[in-house]
């Protein structure tokens, strides 16, 4: 079997999750044991316009970025989200609450008007092609990414929790953020991670998006016995959520 | 699955030095799991000082389950050729300071893991470990073993010990309990004071163990719940369930879980895991297909209380598979999963 060619491309983003892959060090030895990679920024000048995957980082916020994206899905056997603002459009999103123009005057001031920064709402990879993978968080799990590549070079669909953080709270045998009255996106936001945010004593940020079929409704209507507001839970959502509320 | 013990068993008065001399002999020797203070709550974990061991515990957030079917378990390791070999880890261990409602959990257990098919690695894990059942001290805030003829127990353990007063009530209930009451031999016989002043902790407990009062006998719930398919109380309480699972994973009685492969970078070999998984979930029911025969919130929410009063008890020739240690009432941050508040519900009209 010929080792599939990779290639990872970057958008929107912090480029962290790259960085992620870059970490994993001496197991980056396991990983070219099975696959090629033929571009790839954060670890080798060579490019190519030939892949079998293609991993996408980063959320889609501008035109020409949907036009590259859409190029690369075309070349591409398989195509792989990498992180939340690639999975789920991630802290990008933020802008998408406010006016575009005042987005461009905020961040870039009299630079706004060149062409190369004409911003417009976030988009999750996912909203602009089709995508075959996600390995979801901020950053991605080193573990977790190397999971996901060993089943989409052996064809085996990857188990990718659907069910909320809780799940794997109790396991660490935490004690739940809200007996600490905090809110916490847990019980709302898709599980993967091993609860690594409660386990050293924060609230959830949500940044895998929200668990499938989430109960916001259920969310805002606890809020009031823990003395919070629906506005604390969806301060809290608008990070890695968009503020997106979808009572089930 | 254990012999009665025909001789009179050993009962001893134990003063708390000697139970910590004891403790300490035993921490020298074997691997002992204890309850400590874990933050402000409490957990079972591997005790390295006597000093730590706190029999005065309320509850400890996850039952002992998890040392016989831990979250994430090890099944086996297989290769290329299709070989695969059975991984065992586990090693003798004593349990120390176990509640009679956690104990009867457990004797439920071993009935569930032993149904048709023997299952070797919950078994060897059981079989490693002595328990040393601890009678409870101080109530935690949700239990209601009172009400489920659980807040005492005579059979099933190895050791059980009682504090009454200033000291305790040690007494062996098997064998293995014997052994490990070796180190006791010099320690006084319980005198009839303490006996009788431990019948007295036995009748308190079964009494103010109740923290909700369940308004029926247990024997009661089938039948209850066989009438109560189509009550109200589960589209409402499903309404604002997360579908969390937290009700399932802290409940000693739920042993459901999910088994997953994880191939090596050789893209051959393997390994094959459990792992804890829970009825609420909403892929629990997925199947090949990917038919989803439980989708709907309500019918996984109403599905615990009919597995917990109905379905399990089958099993169990009639026991309810619900021992009143209260952790799920604790543990759902909804405030849904009372089983108190539900089953007496069911009583009232709709």
């Amino acid at each position: 079997m010929s080792k599939p060619k990779v290639a990872i491309f970057d958008f929107a983003c912090c480029e962290g999750c790259q960085l992620q892959v870059v970490n994993l060090e001496e197991e980056i030895l396991d990983l070219l044991s099975v696959v090629q990679p033929v571009e790839w920024r954060e670890a080798m000048s060579e490019k190519s316009d030939t892949f079998d995957v293609a991993i996408i980082e980063g959320s889609i916020t501008r035109r020409e970025d949907e036009e590259r994206v859409r190029a690369i899905r075309e070349r591409a056997k398989v195509l792989v989200a990498l992180g939340a603002c690639a999975t789920v459009g991630g802290i990008n999103k933020l802008k998408n609450r406010f006016a575009m123009e005042e987005v461009r005057r905020c961040v870039y001031d009299a630079a706004a008007d060149m062409p190369h920064l004409d911003t417009y709402p976030t988009k999750a990879v996912g909203e602009v092609v089709k995508v075959d993978y996600q390995v979801h968080g901020c950053p991605i799990s080193k573990k977790e990414f190397g999971y996901i590549l060993r089943c989409l070079v052996t064809g085996k669909e990857p188990f990718v929790p659907t069910y909320p953080v809780c799940v794997e709270c109790k396991m660490q045998e935490n004690v739940c953020r809200y007996e600490f009255n905090e809110v916490c996106l847990g019980p709302v936001t898709r599980a993967g991670c091993g609860a690594k945010c409660p386990s050293a004593g924060f609230w959830c940020f949500g940044c895998r998006g929200l668990a499938e079929d989430p109960n916001v409704q259920a969310a805002r209507e606890v809020m009031a016995e823990y003395g919070k507001t629906p506005e604390d839970l969806q301060g809290r959502l608008q990070l890695f959520n968009g503020g997106k509320e979808q009572a089930s | 699955m254990r012999k009665k013990p025909t001789r009179k068993p050993t009962i001893r008065k134990l003063t708390d030095s000697a139970l910590r001399t004891w403790v300490a002999g035993l921490i020298r020797r074997q691997r002992v799991i204890g309850v400590q203070a874990d933050g402000e709550r409490f957990a079972f974990k591997p005790l390295t000082r006597a000093e730590d061991l706190r029999l005065d515990y309320d509850v400890t957030k996850i039952p002992p389950k998890k040392l016989f079917q831990p979250a994430a378990e090890p099944l086996l390791e297989y290769d290329q050729a299709a070989n695969y070999r059975s991984i065992f880890e586990t090693e003798p261990f004593v349990l120390f300071g176990v509640h009679p409602y956690d104990m009867v959990a457990i004797l439920q257990m071993d009935q569930v893991f032993s149904e048709k098919h023997c299952d070797a690695h919950y078994f060897a894990r059981r079989q490693n470990a002595t328990i040393v059942v601890c009678d409870v001290q101080k109530a935690s805030p949700n239990v209601f073993a009172g009400c489920m003829g659980t807040a005492t127990i005579r059979k099933g353990y190895d050791v059980l010990m009682t504090r009454v007063g200033g000291h305790y009530v040690v007494e062996a209930g098997s064998p293995k309990g014997e052994a490990l009451m070796e180190g006791l031999k010099n320690r006084p016989e319980a005198d009839e004071a303490s006996l009788h002043r431990r019948e007295q902790v036995w009748e308190d407990n079964a009494k103010f163990l109740v923290r909700h009062t369940l308004r029926m006998k247990p024997a009661e719930i089938p039948a209850l719940l066989q009438r109560s398919e189509d009550h109200p109380v589960w589209e409402e309480k499903a309404a604002r369930c997360f579908s969390c699972g937290s009700c399932n994973l802290v409940c000693p009685t739920c042993y459901c879980f999910d088994v997953r492969d994880d191939v090596k970078w050789d893209l051959q070999g393997g390994m094959r895991r459990r792992y804890w998984d829970g009825c609420m979930l909403l892929n629990f029911a997925n199947v090949a297909g990917g038919h989803n025969f439980r989708k709907n919130r309500a019918d996984r929410y109403r599905h615990r209380y009919y597995r917990k009063g109905l379905y399990v008890p089958a099993k169990l020739g009639g026991e309810i598979s619900c021992v009143g240690c209260g952790r799920c009432i604790t543990a759902c941050v909804s405030k849904i999963a009372n089983p108190v508040e539900i089953y007496n519900r069911l009583l009232e009209e709709r």
